[in-house]
Protein backbone atom coordinates (compact mmCIF):
# COMPACT_ATOMS: atom_id res chain seq x y z
CA UNK A 1 0.00 0.00 0.00
CA UNK A 2 1.98 2.96 -1.25
CA UNK A 3 1.69 5.63 0.55
CA UNK A 4 2.36 9.76 -1.11
CA UNK A 5 3.11 12.57 0.78
CA UNK A 6 1.64 15.03 -2.29
CA UNK A 7 2.91 18.02 -0.39
CA UNK A 8 6.68 17.04 0.54
CA UNK A 9 6.33 14.76 -3.01
CA UNK A 10 7.16 11.74 -1.63
CA UNK A 11 6.10 8.36 -2.28
CA UNK A 12 7.12 4.95 0.23
CA UNK A 13 5.95 1.97 -1.22
CA UNK A 14 6.31 -1.66 -0.50
CA UNK A 15 8.04 -4.58 -2.07
CA UNK A 16 7.47 -8.17 -0.85
CA UNK A 17 10.12 -11.23 -1.15
CA UNK A 18 8.03 -13.87 -1.62
CA UNK A 19 9.21 -18.02 -1.95
CA UNK A 20 9.31 -20.87 -0.57
CA UNK A 21 11.67 -21.55 2.46
CA UNK A 22 15.55 -21.10 1.85
CA UNK A 23 15.03 -20.30 -1.12
CA UNK A 24 17.34 -16.84 -0.56
CA UNK A 25 14.84 -14.22 0.28
CA UNK A 26 16.97 -13.13 3.64
CA UNK A 27 20.00 -13.27 1.36
CA UNK A 28 18.56 -11.07 -1.40
CA UNK A 29 18.35 -8.40 1.96
CA UNK A 30 21.44 -8.56 3.20
CA UNK A 31 23.23 -8.43 -0.30
CA UNK A 32 21.33 -5.12 -0.84
CA UNK A 33 22.03 -4.10 2.42
CA UNK A 34 25.54 -4.67 1.95
CA UNK A 35 25.95 -3.69 -1.69
CA UNK A 36 23.62 -0.19 -1.48
CA UNK A 37 25.03 1.44 1.91
CA UNK A 38 24.11 5.35 0.53
CA UNK A 39 20.42 3.97 -0.24
CA UNK A 40 19.70 1.58 2.71
CA UNK A 41 18.15 4.15 5.45
CA UNK A 42 18.63 2.13 9.26
CA UNK A 43 19.65 -0.99 9.70
CA UNK A 44 18.12 -4.10 8.64
CA UNK A 45 16.03 -5.98 10.83
CA UNK A 46 16.02 -9.31 10.74
CA UNK A 47 13.54 -11.22 12.77
CA UNK A 48 15.00 -14.47 13.46
CA UNK A 49 15.86 -16.44 16.24
CA UNK A 50 17.20 -19.64 15.06
CA UNK A 51 19.99 -19.15 13.10
CA UNK A 52 19.16 -18.49 10.03
CA UNK A 53 15.61 -19.48 9.72
CA UNK A 54 13.62 -16.63 9.34
CA UNK A 55 10.53 -17.07 11.58
CA UNK A 56 8.42 -13.87 11.04
CA UNK A 57 10.01 -11.78 8.58
CA UNK A 58 12.94 -9.09 7.47
CA UNK A 59 12.51 -5.30 6.86
CA UNK A 60 15.09 -3.48 4.84
CA UNK A 61 14.03 0.23 4.45
CA UNK A 62 15.34 2.18 1.32
CA UNK A 63 15.82 5.78 -0.08
CA UNK A 64 16.31 5.67 -3.86
CA UNK A 65 15.94 9.85 -4.30
CA UNK A 66 14.24 11.72 -6.39
CA UNK A 67 12.10 9.70 -9.48
CA UNK A 68 10.88 12.64 -11.60
CA UNK A 69 10.42 14.85 -9.26
CA UNK A 70 9.31 12.75 -6.10
CA UNK A 71 10.99 11.23 -3.18
CA UNK A 72 11.00 7.24 -3.50
CA UNK A 73 11.18 5.34 -0.30
CA UNK A 74 11.19 1.72 -0.58
CA UNK A 75 10.03 -1.09 2.17
CA UNK A 76 11.47 -4.52 1.69
CA UNK A 77 10.08 -7.62 2.97
CA UNK A 78 10.42 -11.24 2.90
CA UNK A 79 7.75 -13.63 4.79
CA UNK A 80 9.10 -16.89 6.51
CA UNK A 81 8.59 -19.42 3.52
CA UNK A 82 7.74 -22.18 5.92
CA UNK A 83 4.20 -23.49 5.59
CA UNK A 84 3.40 -23.46 9.10
CA UNK A 85 3.46 -19.71 9.19
CA UNK A 86 1.01 -18.89 6.73
CA UNK A 87 -0.62 -16.62 8.84
CA UNK A 88 2.17 -14.45 9.49
CA UNK A 89 2.92 -14.81 5.46
CA UNK A 90 -0.53 -13.31 4.75
CA UNK A 91 -0.04 -10.25 7.35
CA UNK A 92 3.71 -9.47 5.50
CA UNK A 93 2.20 -9.77 1.97
CA UNK A 94 -0.54 -7.43 2.51
CA UNK A 95 -0.37 -3.79 0.94
CA UNK A 96 2.21 -5.25 -0.89
CA UNK A 97 3.02 -2.59 -3.80
CA UNK A 98 5.33 -5.19 -6.04
CA UNK A 99 6.69 -8.79 -5.67
CA UNK A 100 9.80 -10.25 -5.82
CA UNK A 101 9.44 -14.30 -6.04
CA UNK A 102 12.33 -16.04 -5.40
CA UNK A 103 11.97 -19.78 -6.56
CA UNK A 104 14.80 -22.32 -6.02
CA UNK A 105 17.24 -23.61 -8.70
CA UNK A 106 17.67 -26.97 -6.82
CA UNK A 107 16.06 -29.83 -8.87
CA UNK A 108 14.94 -30.85 -5.55
CA UNK A 109 12.78 -28.02 -4.45
CA UNK A 110 10.73 -28.61 -7.99
CA UNK A 111 7.40 -28.61 -6.44
CA UNK A 112 8.08 -26.33 -3.44
CA UNK A 113 8.50 -23.15 -5.75
CA UNK A 114 5.35 -24.27 -7.43
CA UNK A 115 3.45 -24.98 -4.23
CA UNK A 116 4.45 -21.78 -2.94
CA UNK A 117 4.04 -19.94 -6.41
CA UNK A 118 0.27 -21.16 -5.87
CA UNK A 119 0.42 -20.08 -2.05
CA UNK A 120 0.94 -17.14 -3.55
CA UNK A 121 -1.73 -16.68 -5.89
CA UNK A 122 -3.97 -17.37 -3.20
CA UNK A 123 -3.11 -15.20 -0.67
CA UNK A 124 -3.30 -12.28 -3.35
CA UNK A 125 -6.85 -13.41 -4.19
CA UNK A 126 -7.42 -12.95 -0.57
CA UNK A 127 -5.78 -9.38 -0.46
CA UNK A 128 -8.37 -8.98 -3.52
CA UNK A 129 -5.24 -8.62 -6.17
CA UNK A 130 -4.51 -11.05 -8.88
CA UNK A 131 -1.08 -12.63 -9.28
CA UNK A 132 -1.88 -11.18 -13.21
CA UNK A 133 -2.02 -7.51 -12.66
CA UNK A 134 0.26 -6.92 -9.40
CA UNK A 135 3.93 -6.22 -10.44
CA UNK A 136 5.70 -9.32 -10.35
CA UNK A 137 9.25 -10.70 -10.87
CA UNK A 138 10.89 -14.12 -10.59
CA UNK A 139 14.29 -14.83 -9.37
CA UNK A 140 15.84 -18.38 -10.35
CA UNK A 141 18.33 -18.43 -7.56
CA UNK A 142 20.82 -19.87 -6.38
CA UNK A 143 22.40 -20.06 -10.11
CA UNK A 144 25.87 -20.26 -8.60
CA UNK A 145 25.44 -23.72 -7.46
CA UNK A 146 26.61 -26.62 -9.96
CA UNK A 147 28.98 -29.66 -10.09
CA UNK A 148 27.11 -32.58 -8.14
CA UNK A 149 23.93 -30.81 -7.33
CA UNK A 150 21.09 -31.02 -9.87
CA UNK A 151 19.67 -27.66 -10.33
CA UNK A 152 17.08 -26.85 -13.28
CA UNK A 153 17.41 -25.29 -16.60
CA UNK A 154 16.02 -22.15 -16.91
CA UNK A 155 13.45 -23.34 -19.75
CA UNK A 156 12.42 -25.87 -16.82
CA UNK A 157 11.68 -23.09 -14.71
CA UNK A 158 10.15 -20.57 -17.15
CA UNK A 159 7.90 -23.84 -18.31
CA UNK A 160 6.76 -24.54 -14.61
CA UNK A 161 6.56 -20.64 -12.91
CA UNK A 162 6.40 -18.47 -16.09
CA UNK A 163 3.99 -19.86 -18.91
CA UNK A 164 1.15 -18.58 -17.89
CA UNK A 165 2.43 -14.96 -15.79
CA UNK A 166 4.95 -13.73 -18.51
CA UNK A 167 6.64 -11.53 -16.22
CA UNK A 168 10.26 -10.72 -16.39
CA UNK A 169 12.34 -13.22 -15.06
CA UNK A 170 16.15 -13.00 -13.53
CA UNK A 171 18.60 -15.52 -13.24
CA UNK A 172 20.54 -15.05 -10.00
CA UNK A 173 22.95 -15.68 -7.06
CA UNK A 174 21.91 -13.76 -3.94
CA UNK A 175 24.95 -15.48 -2.30
CA UNK A 176 27.20 -13.46 -5.05
CA UNK A 177 24.83 -10.78 -5.18
CA UNK A 178 24.65 -11.62 -9.22
CA UNK A 179 21.05 -10.75 -10.78
CA UNK A 180 19.88 -9.29 -7.48
CA UNK A 181 20.14 -5.34 -8.28
CA UNK A 182 19.04 -6.21 -11.28
CA UNK A 183 15.63 -7.91 -10.13
CA UNK A 184 14.73 -5.12 -7.26
CA UNK A 185 15.48 -2.50 -10.29
CA UNK A 186 13.08 -3.82 -12.38
CA UNK A 187 10.49 -4.89 -9.53
CA UNK A 188 11.01 -0.73 -8.98
CA UNK A 189 10.34 -0.11 -12.17
CA UNK A 190 7.32 -1.91 -12.47
CA UNK A 191 6.01 -0.64 -9.39
CA UNK A 192 6.46 2.50 -9.73
CA UNK A 193 4.66 2.37 -13.37
CA UNK A 194 1.72 0.65 -12.05
CA UNK A 195 1.82 3.02 -9.02
CA UNK A 196 2.06 6.64 -11.82
CA UNK A 197 -1.16 4.80 -13.94
CA UNK A 198 -3.20 4.31 -11.02
CA UNK A 199 -2.24 7.82 -8.97
CA UNK A 200 -0.33 10.02 -11.47
CA UNK A 201 2.13 10.81 -9.00
CA UNK A 202 4.74 12.13 -11.20
CA UNK A 203 5.21 15.52 -12.97
CA UNK B 1 30.33 -43.87 -12.52
CA UNK B 2 31.68 -46.12 -9.95
CA UNK B 3 30.04 -47.16 -6.84
CA UNK B 4 32.62 -45.00 -4.59
CA UNK B 5 32.13 -41.90 -7.05
CA UNK B 6 28.33 -42.54 -6.69
CA UNK B 7 28.17 -42.35 -3.06
CA UNK B 8 30.53 -39.54 -2.76
CA UNK B 9 27.93 -37.79 -5.23
CA UNK B 10 25.38 -38.29 -3.34
CA UNK B 11 27.12 -37.59 -0.07
CA UNK B 12 27.73 -34.11 -1.18
CA UNK B 13 24.59 -33.30 -2.24
CA UNK B 14 23.03 -34.43 1.03
CA UNK B 15 25.47 -31.81 2.49
CA UNK B 16 24.86 -28.89 0.35
CA UNK B 17 21.27 -29.58 1.21
CA UNK B 18 21.99 -29.85 5.01
CA UNK B 19 23.96 -26.32 4.70
CA UNK B 20 21.48 -24.44 3.08
CA UNK B 21 18.79 -25.79 5.87
CA UNK B 22 17.12 -28.00 3.08
CA UNK B 23 17.13 -30.61 5.69
CA UNK B 24 14.42 -33.03 4.67
CA UNK B 25 15.53 -33.05 0.90
CA UNK B 26 19.60 -33.94 3.13
CA UNK B 27 17.76 -36.44 5.11
CA UNK B 28 16.38 -38.44 1.82
CA UNK B 29 20.19 -38.20 0.80
CA UNK B 30 21.99 -39.82 3.35
CA UNK B 31 19.46 -42.80 3.62
CA UNK B 32 20.62 -43.04 0.03
CA UNK B 33 24.40 -42.87 0.32
CA UNK B 34 23.54 -45.84 2.74
CA UNK B 35 21.42 -47.98 0.90
CA UNK B 36 24.15 -47.85 -1.98
CA UNK B 37 26.47 -48.78 0.22
CA UNK B 38 24.62 -51.54 1.93
CA UNK B 39 23.70 -52.94 -1.26
CA UNK B 40 27.00 -52.77 -3.08
CA UNK B 41 29.78 -52.60 -0.34
CA UNK B 42 31.13 -55.73 1.22
CA UNK B 43 30.37 -54.74 5.14
CA UNK B 44 33.74 -55.58 5.91
CA UNK B 45 34.32 -52.97 4.35
CA UNK B 46 31.83 -50.28 4.76
CA UNK B 47 31.38 -50.02 8.46
CA UNK B 48 32.63 -46.98 9.45
CA UNK B 49 31.11 -44.95 6.71
CA UNK B 50 27.47 -46.39 7.27
CA UNK B 51 28.38 -45.53 11.35
CA UNK B 52 29.58 -41.83 9.69
CA UNK B 53 26.35 -41.47 7.94
CA UNK B 54 24.29 -42.82 10.74
CA UNK B 55 25.24 -40.30 12.81
CA UNK B 56 24.60 -37.73 10.19
CA UNK B 57 21.05 -38.72 10.12
CA UNK B 58 20.67 -38.92 14.09
CA UNK B 59 21.71 -35.44 14.20
CA UNK B 60 19.51 -34.24 10.83
CA UNK B 61 16.64 -36.20 12.51
CA UNK B 62 17.07 -33.96 16.00
CA UNK B 63 17.02 -30.88 13.88
CA UNK B 64 14.51 -31.66 11.67
CA UNK B 65 12.46 -32.20 14.72
CA UNK B 66 12.78 -29.13 16.81
CA UNK B 67 12.39 -27.57 13.61
CA UNK B 68 8.84 -28.79 13.12
CA UNK B 69 7.74 -27.94 16.76
CA UNK B 70 9.45 -24.33 16.98
CA UNK B 71 8.87 -23.68 20.79
CA UNK B 72 6.83 -20.42 21.49
CA UNK B 73 7.82 -17.61 19.62
CA UNK B 74 10.42 -15.18 22.15
CA UNK B 75 9.39 -12.58 23.34
CA UNK B 76 11.36 -9.71 20.97
CA UNK B 77 12.71 -6.54 22.08
CA UNK B 78 10.81 -3.29 21.98
CA UNK B 79 11.96 -1.92 18.94
CA UNK B 80 10.93 -4.54 16.69
CA UNK B 81 7.46 -4.82 18.47
CA UNK B 82 6.56 -1.33 17.76
CA UNK B 83 7.96 -1.88 14.21
CA UNK B 84 5.11 -4.93 13.29
CA UNK B 85 2.85 -2.98 15.48
CA UNK B 86 3.28 -0.04 13.16
CA UNK B 87 3.77 -1.74 9.84
CA UNK B 88 0.86 -3.95 10.20
CA UNK B 89 -2.03 -1.68 10.90
CA UNK B 90 -3.60 -1.00 7.60
CA UNK B 91 -6.90 0.96 8.77
CA UNK B 92 -6.93 4.59 7.94
CA UNK B 93 -8.53 5.63 11.35
CA UNK B 94 -6.17 5.65 14.44
CA UNK B 95 -8.11 3.34 16.98
CA UNK B 96 -8.99 1.14 13.96
CA UNK B 97 -4.97 1.07 13.40
CA UNK B 98 -4.34 0.32 17.14
CA UNK B 99 -6.36 -2.58 16.87
CA UNK B 100 -4.82 -4.27 13.72
CA UNK B 101 -1.41 -3.45 15.22
CA UNK B 102 -2.85 -5.25 18.62
CA UNK B 103 -3.92 -8.44 16.44
CA UNK B 104 -0.52 -8.29 14.62
CA UNK B 105 1.39 -8.73 17.53
CA UNK B 106 -0.85 -12.12 18.68
CA UNK B 107 -0.01 -13.32 14.97
CA UNK B 108 3.82 -12.67 15.76
CA UNK B 109 3.57 -14.51 19.01
CA UNK B 110 3.89 -11.42 21.30
CA UNK B 111 1.11 -11.98 23.92
CA UNK B 112 2.54 -9.91 26.98
CA UNK B 113 2.50 -6.55 24.70
CA UNK B 114 -0.53 -7.41 22.95
CA UNK B 115 -2.43 -7.73 26.36
CA UNK B 116 -0.33 -4.52 26.73
CA UNK B 117 -1.88 -3.01 23.76
CA UNK B 118 -5.42 -4.71 24.13
CA UNK B 119 -5.93 -3.30 28.05
CA UNK B 120 -5.58 0.44 26.28
CA UNK B 121 -7.86 -0.65 23.86
CA UNK B 122 -10.57 -1.20 26.57
CA UNK B 123 -10.80 2.39 27.40
CA UNK B 124 -12.46 2.79 23.93
CA UNK B 125 -16.07 1.77 24.08
CA UNK B 126 -16.53 0.75 20.85
CA UNK B 127 -13.31 -1.80 21.07
CA UNK B 128 -14.11 -3.13 24.41
CA UNK B 129 -15.62 -6.25 24.35
CA UNK B 130 -13.35 -6.93 21.13
CA UNK B 131 -10.46 -6.45 23.30
CA UNK B 132 -11.48 -8.07 26.12
CA UNK B 133 -11.99 -11.31 24.23
CA UNK B 134 -8.80 -11.12 22.74
CA UNK B 135 -7.39 -10.41 26.42
CA UNK B 136 -8.31 -13.78 27.51
CA UNK B 137 -7.20 -15.68 24.20
CA UNK B 138 -3.80 -13.98 24.50
CA UNK B 139 -3.75 -15.64 28.06
CA UNK B 140 -4.75 -18.36 26.75
CA UNK B 141 -2.18 -18.81 23.81
CA UNK B 142 1.03 -17.90 25.65
CA UNK B 143 1.12 -20.41 28.39
CA UNK B 144 0.32 -23.97 29.59
CA UNK B 145 -3.46 -24.40 30.12
CA UNK B 146 -3.60 -24.59 33.82
CA UNK B 147 -1.54 -21.27 34.67
CA UNK B 148 -3.03 -19.67 31.61
CA UNK B 149 -6.80 -20.45 32.94
CA UNK B 150 -5.80 -19.52 36.15
CA UNK B 151 -4.80 -16.09 34.93
CA UNK B 152 -8.11 -15.47 32.56
CA UNK B 153 -10.40 -16.56 34.81
CA UNK B 154 -9.08 -14.01 37.43
CA UNK B 155 -8.98 -11.18 35.13
CA UNK B 156 -12.50 -12.21 34.18
CA UNK B 157 -13.40 -11.51 37.83
CA UNK B 158 -11.15 -8.08 37.84
CA UNK B 159 -13.99 -7.10 34.87
CA UNK B 160 -17.07 -8.16 36.94
CA UNK B 161 -17.84 -5.53 39.10
CA UNK B 162 -19.88 -3.27 37.46
CA UNK B 163 -18.78 -0.13 35.93
CA UNK B 164 -16.50 -0.84 32.68
CA UNK B 165 -18.35 -3.33 30.99
CA UNK B 166 -22.65 -3.78 31.00
CA UNK B 167 -23.99 -6.67 31.76
CA UNK B 168 -24.79 -7.86 28.51
CA UNK B 169 -21.37 -7.69 27.48
CA UNK B 170 -20.11 -9.49 30.74
CA UNK B 171 -22.63 -12.13 29.76
CA UNK B 172 -20.96 -12.22 25.82
CA UNK B 173 -17.37 -12.84 27.64
CA UNK B 174 -18.72 -15.35 30.42
CA UNK B 175 -19.79 -17.08 27.71
CA UNK B 176 -16.72 -16.49 25.32
CA UNK B 177 -14.17 -18.05 28.50
CA UNK B 178 -16.27 -20.76 29.24
CA UNK B 179 -16.19 -21.52 25.64
CA UNK B 180 -12.26 -21.26 25.67
CA UNK B 181 -11.77 -23.40 29.30
CA UNK B 182 -14.01 -26.32 27.45
CA UNK B 183 -11.97 -26.15 24.73
CA UNK B 184 -8.85 -26.76 26.78
CA UNK B 185 -10.69 -29.28 28.77
CA UNK B 186 -10.34 -27.03 31.70
CA UNK B 187 -13.53 -27.32 34.28
CA UNK B 188 -13.80 -24.51 35.91
CA UNK B 189 -17.05 -22.90 37.33
CA UNK B 190 -17.45 -18.89 36.72
CA UNK B 191 -19.05 -16.63 38.69
CA UNK B 192 -22.73 -15.20 37.82
CA UNK B 193 -22.86 -11.78 36.03
CA UNK B 194 -24.72 -9.59 38.39
CA UNK B 195 -27.74 -8.09 36.36
CA UNK B 196 -27.77 -4.17 36.76
CA UNK B 197 -30.98 -3.16 35.90
CA UNK B 198 -29.97 0.14 33.73
CA UNK B 199 -28.05 -1.52 31.92
CA UNK B 200 -29.53 -4.78 30.81
CA UNK B 201 -31.01 -3.86 27.64
CA UNK B 202 -28.93 -1.58 26.51
CA UNK B 203 -28.03 -2.84 23.27
CA UNK B 204 -24.88 -4.07 22.41
CA UNK B 205 -22.75 -1.96 20.18
CA UNK B 206 -19.29 -2.89 21.54
CA UNK B 207 -18.66 -5.77 18.41
CA UNK B 208 -17.99 -4.58 15.44
CA UNK B 209 -19.37 -7.42 13.15
CA UNK B 210 -16.58 -7.16 10.48
CA UNK B 211 -13.45 -7.36 12.81
CA UNK B 212 -12.60 -11.00 12.95
CA UNK B 213 -11.18 -11.95 16.47
CA UNK B 214 -7.43 -12.53 16.22
CA UNK B 215 -6.79 -15.71 14.27
CA UNK B 216 -4.25 -17.74 16.40
CA UNK B 217 -0.93 -19.46 14.63
CA UNK B 218 -1.75 -22.11 12.49
CA UNK B 219 -0.64 -25.44 13.58
CA UNK B 220 2.79 -26.38 13.37
CA UNK B 221 2.68 -29.47 11.45
CA UNK B 222 4.01 -29.60 8.09
CA UNK B 223 1.17 -30.54 6.40
CA UNK B 224 1.45 -32.00 2.78
CA UNK B 225 -0.10 -30.02 0.27
CA UNK B 226 -0.79 -30.83 -3.34
CA UNK B 227 -1.51 -28.47 -6.27
CA UNK B 228 -5.29 -28.15 -7.48
CA UNK B 229 -4.95 -30.38 -10.44
CA UNK B 230 -7.48 -29.81 -13.13
CA UNK B 231 -6.56 -32.39 -15.65
CA UNK B 232 -4.60 -35.27 -16.06
CA UNK B 233 -2.59 -36.11 -19.28
CA UNK B 234 -2.38 -40.23 -19.83
CA UNK B 235 0.39 -41.54 -21.62
CA UNK B 236 -0.06 -44.84 -22.14
CA UNK B 237 2.99 -47.89 -23.10
CA UNK B 238 1.77 -51.01 -24.37
CA UNK B 239 4.29 -53.44 -25.67
CA UNK B 240 7.03 -50.64 -25.58
CA UNK B 241 4.83 -48.75 -27.54
CA UNK B 242 3.93 -45.09 -26.49
CA UNK B 243 0.53 -43.50 -27.45
CA UNK B 244 -0.29 -40.56 -27.27
CA UNK B 245 -1.36 -38.30 -24.67
CA UNK B 246 -4.61 -38.55 -23.57
CA UNK B 247 -6.37 -35.70 -21.52
CA UNK B 248 -9.25 -35.83 -19.09
CA UNK B 249 -10.35 -33.66 -16.62
CA UNK B 250 -9.97 -33.85 -12.95
CA UNK B 251 -13.83 -34.56 -11.40
CA UNK B 252 -12.29 -34.44 -7.68
CA UNK B 253 -9.46 -34.21 -5.92
CA UNK B 254 -8.35 -35.37 -2.18
CA UNK B 255 -4.67 -34.84 -1.17
CA UNK B 256 -2.73 -36.81 -3.89
CA UNK B 257 -5.61 -38.64 -5.09
CA UNK B 258 -7.99 -37.65 -8.31
CA UNK B 259 -10.96 -38.93 -9.82
CA UNK B 260 -11.36 -38.90 -13.49
CA UNK B 261 -13.74 -39.74 -15.89
CA UNK B 262 -12.31 -42.06 -18.54
CA UNK B 263 -15.03 -42.11 -21.45
CA UNK B 264 -15.87 -45.41 -23.27
CA UNK B 265 -15.11 -44.38 -26.35
CA UNK B 266 -10.97 -44.69 -25.12
CA UNK B 267 -11.29 -48.42 -25.67
CA UNK B 268 -6.93 -48.72 -25.65
CA UNK B 269 -7.33 -47.42 -21.85
CA UNK B 270 -9.95 -49.10 -20.54
CA UNK B 271 -8.77 -52.32 -22.04
CA UNK B 272 -5.31 -51.59 -20.32
CA UNK B 273 -6.00 -49.93 -17.10
CA UNK B 274 -6.34 -51.96 -13.88
CA UNK B 275 -5.95 -51.21 -9.95
CA UNK B 276 -2.27 -51.56 -8.86
CA UNK B 277 -0.83 -50.53 -12.64
CA UNK B 278 1.38 -48.01 -12.75
CA UNK B 279 1.58 -45.16 -15.72
CA UNK B 280 5.03 -44.31 -15.65
CA UNK B 281 4.47 -40.62 -17.41
CA UNK B 282 1.31 -38.60 -16.45
CA UNK B 283 1.23 -35.21 -16.98
CA UNK B 284 -0.15 -33.36 -14.01
CA UNK B 285 -2.16 -29.54 -15.12
CA UNK B 286 -2.55 -26.96 -12.79
CA UNK B 287 -4.00 -23.94 -13.43
CA UNK B 288 -0.61 -22.59 -12.75
CA UNK B 289 2.17 -25.35 -13.81
CA UNK B 290 2.62 -28.48 -15.51
CA UNK B 291 3.57 -31.23 -13.15
CA UNK B 292 5.34 -34.13 -15.19
CA UNK B 293 5.20 -37.54 -12.70
CA UNK B 294 3.90 -41.14 -12.81
CA UNK B 295 0.70 -42.45 -11.29
CA UNK B 296 -1.12 -45.41 -9.76
CA UNK B 297 -4.21 -46.50 -10.34
CA UNK B 298 -5.96 -47.12 -7.14
CA UNK B 299 -9.83 -47.86 -8.67
CA UNK B 300 -11.29 -48.00 -12.16
CA UNK B 301 -14.91 -49.27 -12.02
CA UNK B 302 -17.40 -48.64 -14.50
CA UNK B 303 -20.19 -46.27 -13.68
CA UNK B 304 -23.59 -48.06 -13.06
CA UNK B 305 -25.58 -45.07 -12.73
CA UNK B 306 -26.47 -41.34 -13.27
CA UNK B 307 -25.29 -39.59 -16.40
CA UNK B 308 -21.96 -40.98 -16.95
CA UNK B 309 -23.08 -44.30 -16.86
CA UNK B 310 -21.36 -46.91 -19.04
CA UNK B 311 -18.43 -44.52 -18.79
CA UNK B 312 -15.35 -45.44 -16.61
CA UNK B 313 -14.00 -44.19 -13.52
CA UNK B 314 -10.17 -43.41 -12.60
CA UNK B 315 -9.01 -43.03 -9.39
CA UNK B 316 -5.34 -42.38 -9.84
CA UNK B 317 -2.71 -41.82 -7.09
CA UNK B 318 -0.02 -38.68 -8.51
CA UNK B 319 3.41 -38.69 -8.00
CA UNK B 320 5.26 -35.98 -8.96
CA UNK B 321 9.08 -35.66 -10.36
N1 LIG C 1 24.89 -21.26 -3.21
C1 LIG C 1 23.93 -20.41 -2.93
N2 LIG C 1 23.33 -20.45 -1.74
C2 LIG C 1 22.37 -19.56 -1.47
C3 LIG C 1 21.96 -18.57 -2.42
N3 LIG C 1 20.97 -17.84 -1.87
C4 LIG C 1 20.77 -18.34 -0.63
N4 LIG C 1 21.61 -19.37 -0.38
C5 LIG C 1 21.71 -20.19 0.85
O1 LIG C 1 20.46 -20.82 1.06
C6 LIG C 1 20.14 -20.86 2.43
C7 LIG C 1 18.81 -20.22 2.68
O2 LIG C 1 18.86 -18.84 2.34
P1 LIG C 1 17.92 -17.75 3.00
O3 LIG C 1 18.25 -16.43 2.40
O4 LIG C 1 17.96 -17.84 4.50
O5 LIG C 1 16.51 -18.26 2.49
P2 LIG C 1 15.06 -17.70 2.82
O6 LIG C 1 14.42 -18.75 3.67
O7 LIG C 1 14.40 -17.61 1.49
O8 LIG C 1 15.19 -16.38 3.50
C8 LIG C 1 21.28 -20.19 3.15
O9 LIG C 1 22.16 -21.17 3.61
C9 LIG C 1 21.94 -19.33 2.07
O10 LIG C 1 23.31 -19.14 2.29
C10 LIG C 1 22.63 -18.56 -3.68
O11 LIG C 1 22.36 -17.75 -4.57
N5 LIG C 1 23.60 -19.49 -3.88
MG1 LIG D 1 14.52 -15.80 5.36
Amino acid sequence: MAVFNLKNREIECKIVYYGPGRSGKTTNLEYIFKTYKKQVADQMVTIDTEGDRTLFFDFLPMGLGKIKGCDVKVQLYTVPGQVQYSSTRKLVLKGADGIVFVADSFSIRREKNMLSLKDLDQNLKECGLSIFRVPLILQYNKRDVGGSIPIMSIEMMQNDLNKQLKVPYYPASALTGEGVGATLKECMKLTLVRLQKEFKWAQ
Amino acid sequence: MSIKEQVKSVLREAETYRTQGLFNEAMVKFKYASELIEKNVKPENSRLLIEGITKKIELLKKTISKYNDPEKPPEMPVEIQNLIKEKFSFSTDKESAALDGAIALTKFGQFDRAIKEFKELLKMESFRLVAAKNILRCYFASSSSSSSAKAAVSQYKEWLPPGLFTSGQLEKIKVFLENLLKEKGVEIKLPAVKEEVAAKNAPDKAMPATKPLIEMPESEEEEEEFLDISSVGIILETGGKKHPELIMDVSFQSGNMVSLIVPLREKLLIENLKAGLKLNHVQFYSPIAILNGSGVVSAFTRIGSGPKMGNYSLDLKMFTN
